[in-house]
């Protein structure tokens, strides 16, 4: 799956490339609006060592980012999937904090956390949580009424069994929920180190884009894609490890 | 079934046509349709560029410009490449950078003879007479940006390192200046300086400005772009574009033309105080027209090939790209 995940992203940025390539050339463009091979290749060997520490510096954030906002939607979820006054206000207050434009919360954000380690992780977590929360709303709203019958019928029933076998009975919606989630993760990094950090890919990318150099936008969207694909790839292993053993568990 | 592919055909020549070149449709009246991409969001930066198309002078010149802004993701050059943009506004290492990588641009006009990029400080805190005076004082620098290469070219001309001054990487917001974690903060002395002068004035503070110019560094703000091409084969369309566009920003910075051109700044930069852009009014008259004598628009060719220079030693570009041959005054 790992190896598969590598190649398909290859093949994907390869045709993107291809296509920017056959635009260049069939305009006439010049290396200023969309750069040649020999000088996205010279920027590669120039930057990748820069770049690569700076991916790996996002993709931690990213990793924390990601734990902190599936912690926070498993909290939500299970407490908003009641249809009480509560759980219906935990809902209303989850959406509404998501319905503000990171740009605008940021500022915010700076001035309480200045623009170290915690805004970016912060950031992060926010855009990340809301579509695993969505998921885990759907998931635990919903009863799994053949196997929650007979534990309400016999008076068995508590909310942590409850959450337990809806979460069982959708293991594999909530892996594959949670390594989606690692592209909006990582995404959520990005935006939160473009915005105003300064360090990660993010502040690599406003750079180039102040110096106008889209090889190195190309090299640093290259250097994430293949990260990510990665990342992705264990994700889904481990999920898939997970599954097996609540199979055999079974 | 015949509406309904009547209807996706009006939808498909809809897009088609936003993806027509600009100038390519002639308007109304015979009128030559143009294209005019900026640098920035609509702000007194671009007074004379609004004044122009506001007061008729394109009109006159039998010309339908639509000025469009630009914005940190806009690139004027590459627009003129794409074929999105006829005439654009863009700073001097935007072009250098451009001819290094074999981008075909001519430069029209130098609207700025002065940059406006300069360091707000407050006097009362920190005294900057010299260079060195910024030695051990902590400045805010836009990495990749303008200033970065403005303040290294600054330490460097009077021996100092950067080790020298504690560098503060700047955001976009002015709050680490407002807290004092920065000595000084990379402003656009015309359109962010009298906002954060008032401000601070507010809160019983005085502030001044370091303005690299005074000290030997020149470094080209925006000026009037378009493409070989343009400028071969159009070169009537345009000679009435500069003329036309330069009457405009000489109108707008004639002291009798002031109320107008408030009047103009005020129906595109809606959220700045009236107080403020008479400030930033006047304060941009001194930067485009330093000197009578002077016109809005003249090359001050030793700037550019200092600011070639500058890059060249900074390595943002490999090799001399002869700025001085793209000048074109129309």
């Amino acid at each position: 799956m790992l190896p598969r995940r590598i190649y398909q992203f290859l093949i994907i940025f390869l045709l993107g490339i291809a296509v920017l390539f056959a635009v260049k050339y069939l305009f006439g463009l010049s290396d200023y609006v969309i750069p040649s091979p020999a000088d996205l290749r010279d920027t590669l060997a120039a930057v990748y060592k820069h770049y690569g520490a700076d991916v790996a510096s996002t993709l931690s954030v990213a990793i924390i980012g990601q734990v902190v906002s599936i912690f926070l939607a498993l909290m939500v979820g299970i407490l908003g999937r009641q249809t009480t006054w509560f759980g219906s206000f935990i809902k209303v207050a989850a959406y509404n904090v998501q319905a503000y434009p990171i740009v605008a919360i940021a500022p915010i954000i700076f001035i309480l956390f200045g623009d170290g380690f915690f805004s970016r992780l912060l950031i992060a977590a926010m855009i990340c949580y809301f579509p695993i929360l969505l998921s885990v709303l759907g998931i635990m709203s919903e009863p799994v009424k053949e196997i929650e019958h007979f534990y309400r019928v016999t008076g068995r029933m508590r909310w942590q069994l409850e959450v337990k076998i809806r979460a069982f009975e959708n293991l594999n919606k909530l892996t594959t929920v949670i390594s989606g989630s690692a592209t909006l993760a990582m995404a959520g990094t990005i935006v939160a180190e473009f915005i105003a950090a300064n360090a990660g890919i993010g502040y690599s990318i406003r750079i180039a884009l102040y110096q106008s150099d889209l090889s190195k936008i190309l090299v640093a969207l290259f250097l994430i894609g293949i990260t990510l694909a990665i990342y992705q790839g264990l994700l889904e292993a481990a999920g898939r490890m997970i599954g097996k053993g609540v199979t055999v568990t079974r | 079934m015949k509406k309904i592919w009547t209807g996706f055909l009006f939808v498909i020549l809809l897009t088609a046509a936003q993806f027509l070149p600009a100038g390519l449709l002639a308007a109304e009246g015979g009128k030559e349709q143009l294209t005019y991409r900026l640098k920035w969001l609509f702000n007194v930066s671009v007074m004379g560029d609004l004044y122009a198309g506001e007061m008729g002078f394109f009109e006159g010149a039998n010309l339908d410009v639509t000025v469009k802004e630009g914005g940190p993701e806009r690139d004027a050059i590459r627009e003129l490449e794409l074929g999105y943009a006829d005439f654009g506004v863009a700073s001097a290492d935007q072009v250098i950078r451009a001819l290094s990588k074999g981008s075909p641009v001519v430069v029209l006009a130098q609207l700025f003879q002065v940059n406006p990029l300069q360091w707000i400080y407050r006097p009362d805190r920190v005294e900057i007479t010299q260079v060195k005076d910024l030695k051990a004082k902590t400045v805010g620098v836009t990495f990749g940006g303008n200033d970065e290469t403005i303040m290294r070219t600054l330490l460097a001309s009077q021996g100092l390192s950067e080790g020298d001054v504690r560098i503060y990487s700047v955001r976009y917001d002015y709050t680490p200046f407002y807290r004092r974690k920065a000595d000084l903060w990379p402003v656009y002395v015309n359109s962010q300086g009298p906002i954060i002068s008032w401000k601070l004035k507010r809160a019983g503070e005085r502030v001044a400005f370091f303005d690299p110019s005074a000290h030997g560094v020149k470094f080209v703000a925006n000026s009037v772009v378009t493409s070989v091409r343009m400028a071969r084969e159009h070169p009537d369309t345009v000679k009435r574009f500069m003329q036309a566009l330069l009457q405009g920003w000489e109108a707008a910075f004639k002291p009798e033309n002031s109320k107008a051109a408030l009047e103009v700044l005020s129906k595109y930069d809606r959220d700045t105080p009236r107080p403020i852009l008479e400030k930033q009014l006047a304060m941009t008259r001194k930067l485009v027209k330093p000197d009578d004598s002077v016109d809005i628009g003249t090359f001050d060719r030793e700037a550019w090939q200092q600011t070639e220079r500058i890059m060249l030693e900074q390595q943002q570009i490999k090799a001399p790209v002869g700025v001085d041959k793209v000048l074109i005054q129309f």
